[in-house]
């Protein structure tokens, strides 16, 4: 009867498991695997394992480095300016105001608007002869003349970044009022009493209320913004140059446009090991707070 | 009687084999790959035309967006999965080749009637380098300078036949007419994202730049090629007589930069024309590119179907590929593509002034090398290194020495 009790969790964890497994495990052991081939598609004939060769040949190659850096830029870019924004918005939208209900609803067009889209807006916006925020700088006197913003190499990051600010921060709003709804109202109220500041209280009530949502947030945030590149390649394709490169950038060019897919499956296996580092911190994270729980 | 009626039963199976075979070859059902710039246009009309005339062979055609069909019929061959017959670019002929994936067709060509009624030139730039035909020809298109004429009558110029009255062309017509203290036309629009090879080939390639030495080795690093290629550059870099935003600028960039009036002039081909004159009228001409220091360079955009050699029903997939290159077929197609038919008796002698620039630059059209890297060089390398050589980050002599690496692979 135990014995039954016990696996009765695991069949109803199986159909989902069983899925994982598919679409995501074996997908996953099968790039490792080609990882360690000369697998270029047009070259069947020269198809051999080659071990660490793939590996190897990553750690000295200027465009992978350039890209691993790009990444770490435009995962921690991202995921301040969204955070910023995000949190700015749940604070306002946490108030008492007119038409509070029509706002929050509002907040989340971007977040439901298709990357695509959001890139092709994004893209016309920036244009270098007929965008709109050029426009709008140069009648307001902070540019002289347009600015080709996609076309620069130090501003074609950034400037997606931008955009991706806007797709993404409605997700750590919508999750960050959560959290700010949850706080009692009392522990504000008794801090009033004891003379506390509003600066005071939001240093020592919301923020250490809000850490928990805020750290689960962050961490699912950057790996869903490690992995995004569909705006990154229709905004720029990866260019100018290399400047909008990113780890699945580059891995996707590799496969696709050099065909070279043993090559853009070790870029791959980076990005999961880097990714892996930073889910194996959340994991730690949530373990620990259960066993505080317990 | 039993063992005879056993005898005969073994004797009959091959009949009712070959039967049953050539049941399936009246069902013949063939998957085309195509793709439009246009994608109203439709294939459908010819479909029905070819199916009414061969009542056993099914076609069903299958548009692909332009921007994945190369890695869609790579992967898709890869994949075991191919369509049976494909458009197919020239560049990617090595790779093809090189996977085993066409039919040869030489000897269905040596049968067909209608192969005098292509040009001769096409089959010169078609045939691949080991004597094979692999390709049947379907579509051309010759690229050539478009410039605004509203704008050259301003200024009393006339359209450049070398690249030093072309720089002096272009410097003229980057101007600021709002007086800003800015420029606001750009004498020449330069295609500096993928596909913008044809633009660089017109004036390097032009000018003592070679990807093949005749003796061997790359002559995209001689003295004179590099010189060449700075030449390009400094077009964006030295004397900005293209827009600033040249570095990521695209097919749509370059056309919707003519209609507006943002560039003055730019290069491309026939398939372009009815938009701009639509949107520009006789504010828009064409004329030949300019010559370079050597000789006349000019892109040969060609388009091919080819008969994939995983094809279960090969003779029914050449047949289709056949019907679109004949005369009558082809012309229909052209209307949809909007671009050059293959056949001699469409050609009309006349046309337009974008037919006549096209018709004008065909002795000097070239091709990009058949070389198995050269889908790559144009997908992903060029641009890449154009770019970087346009801001600044590479010199012109690192970024042929990039190309000539490549081709030496």
């Amino acid at each position: 009867m135990k014995r039954k009790t016990d696996l009765f969790p695991y069949t109803l964890l199986t159909p989902a498991l069983s899925a994982t497994v598919l679409i995501i495990f074996f997908p996953i052991v099968q790039t490792a695997i080609m990882s360690l081939f000369n697998y270029v598609i047009w070259k069947p004939k020269d198809t051999r394992f080659i071990g660490l060769g793939n590996y190897l040949r990553a750690l000295t190659d200027e465009v992978f480095w350039i890209s691993l850096k790009n990444t770490l830029y435009w995962i921690a870019g991202v995921i301040l300016l969204q955070l910023l924004l995000g949190f700015t918005t749940a604070m306002l939208l946490n108030r008492e105001f007119k038409w509070r209900g029509l706002a929050r609803s509002l907040i989340l067009i971007p977040w439901v608007t298709p990357s695509v889209i959001t890139a092709l807006m994004w893209r016309w916006m920036y244009d270098g002869n007929n965008g709109v925020i050029n426009d709008l700088l140069v009648r307001i006197g902070l540019l002289n003349s347009y600015f080709p913003w996609l076309a620069n190499s130090t501003t074609a990051l950034p400037a997606i970044m931008v955009a991706l600010m806007w797709q993404g921060f409605p997700f750590f709003a919508i999750m960050i009022l959560a959290g700010l709804q949850a706080i009692p109202g009392t522990l504000y109220e008794a801090a009033e009493v004891d003379g506390a500041s509003k600066l005071q209280m939001f240093t020592h009530i919301t923020l250490p209320m809000l850490t928990p949502i805020l750290f689960t947030s962050i961490l699912l945030r950057i790996i869903w913004v490690a992995n995004s590149m569909d705006v990154i390649f229709v905004m720029t394709g990866g260019g100018p140059g290399y400047a909008t490169y990113t780890l699945p950038v580059f891995a996707f060019i590799r496969a696709y446009k050099g065909l070279d897919f043993g090559y853009a499956s070790t870029i791959a296996i980076f990005l999961t090991l880097l990714l892996i580092a930073i889910v194996a911190g959340y994991v730690i994270r949530v373990l620990r707070s259960q066993e505080a729980l317990r | 009687m039993k063992r005879a009626s056993i005898l005969v039963l073994l004797l009959l199976l091959p009949l009712a084999l070959f039967a049953a075979g050539q049941g399936e070859e009246k069902m013949a059902s063939i998957r085309f790959w195509y793709h439009f710039d246009n994608p109203d246009a439709a294939v459908t009309p010819l479909v029905q035309k070819f199916e009414k005339e061969n009542p056993s062979i099914k076609v069903s055609p299958e548009f692909i967006a332009w921007d994945v069909y190369n890695q869609k019929l790579l992967t898709s061959i890869a994949a075991g999965n191919p369509p049976d017959v494909s458009q197919i670019k020239l560049w990617w002929q090595p790779q093809l080749v090189e996977m085993g994936a066409l039919l040869d067709l030489s000897d269905y060509l040596a049968k067909w009637p209608g192969r005098t009624d292509v040009f001769d030139k096409i089959w010169d730039l078609t045939e691949y380098t080991d004597g094979n035909q692999y390709l049947m020809p379907l579509q051309m298109v010759i690229l050539y300078m478009y410039y605004r004429t509203d704008m050259f009558n301003e200024l009393g110029l006339k359209p450049a036949t070398t690249r030093a009255e072309f720089l002096d062309l272009a410097k003229k017509l980057t101007r600021d007419t709002n007086g800003d203290g800015t420029p606001d036309v750009y004498g020449f629009g330069i295609r500096g994202a993928r596909g913008g090879h044809d633009w660089w080939g017109t004036f390097v390639l032009s000018s003592g730049a070679e990807f093949f030495l005749p003796g061997g080795g790359s002559g995209l690093t001689t003295t004179e090629a590099i010189a060449a290629n700075q030449w390009f550059i400094d077009l964006y870099r030295v004397h900005q007589v293209s827009p600033p935003t040249t570095p990521n600028d695209g097919f749509q960039q370059i056309i919707a930069n003519m209609q507006s009036g943002k560039t003055a002039m730019t290069i491309h081909h026939i398939g372009s024309s009815k938009g701009l004159a639509e949107a520009l009228g006789d504010k828009l001409s064409a004329a030949p590119v300019p010559k370079g220091t050597k000789k006349y360079w000019t892109s040969f955009g060609d388009e091919e179907n080819g008969v994939l050699a995983a094809s279960q029903y090969p003779d029914a997939a050449f047949k289709w590929a056949s019907f679109l290159a004949t005369a009558e077929n082809n012309a229909i197609w052209q209307k949809s593509s909007g671009q050059v038919s293959i056949n001699k008796s469409n050609a009309t002698g006349g046309g337009d002034r974008f037919l006549k620039a096209t018709t004008d630059s065909a002795d000097f059209a070239g091709v990009l090398p058949a070389h198995p890297g050269t889908a790559e060089f144009v997908e992903s390398l060029w641009p890449t290194q154009m770019q970087r050589a346009f801001l600044g980050e590479i010199g012109s002599r690192e970024m042929m020495q990039s190309f000539a690496d490549h081709f030496a692979k």
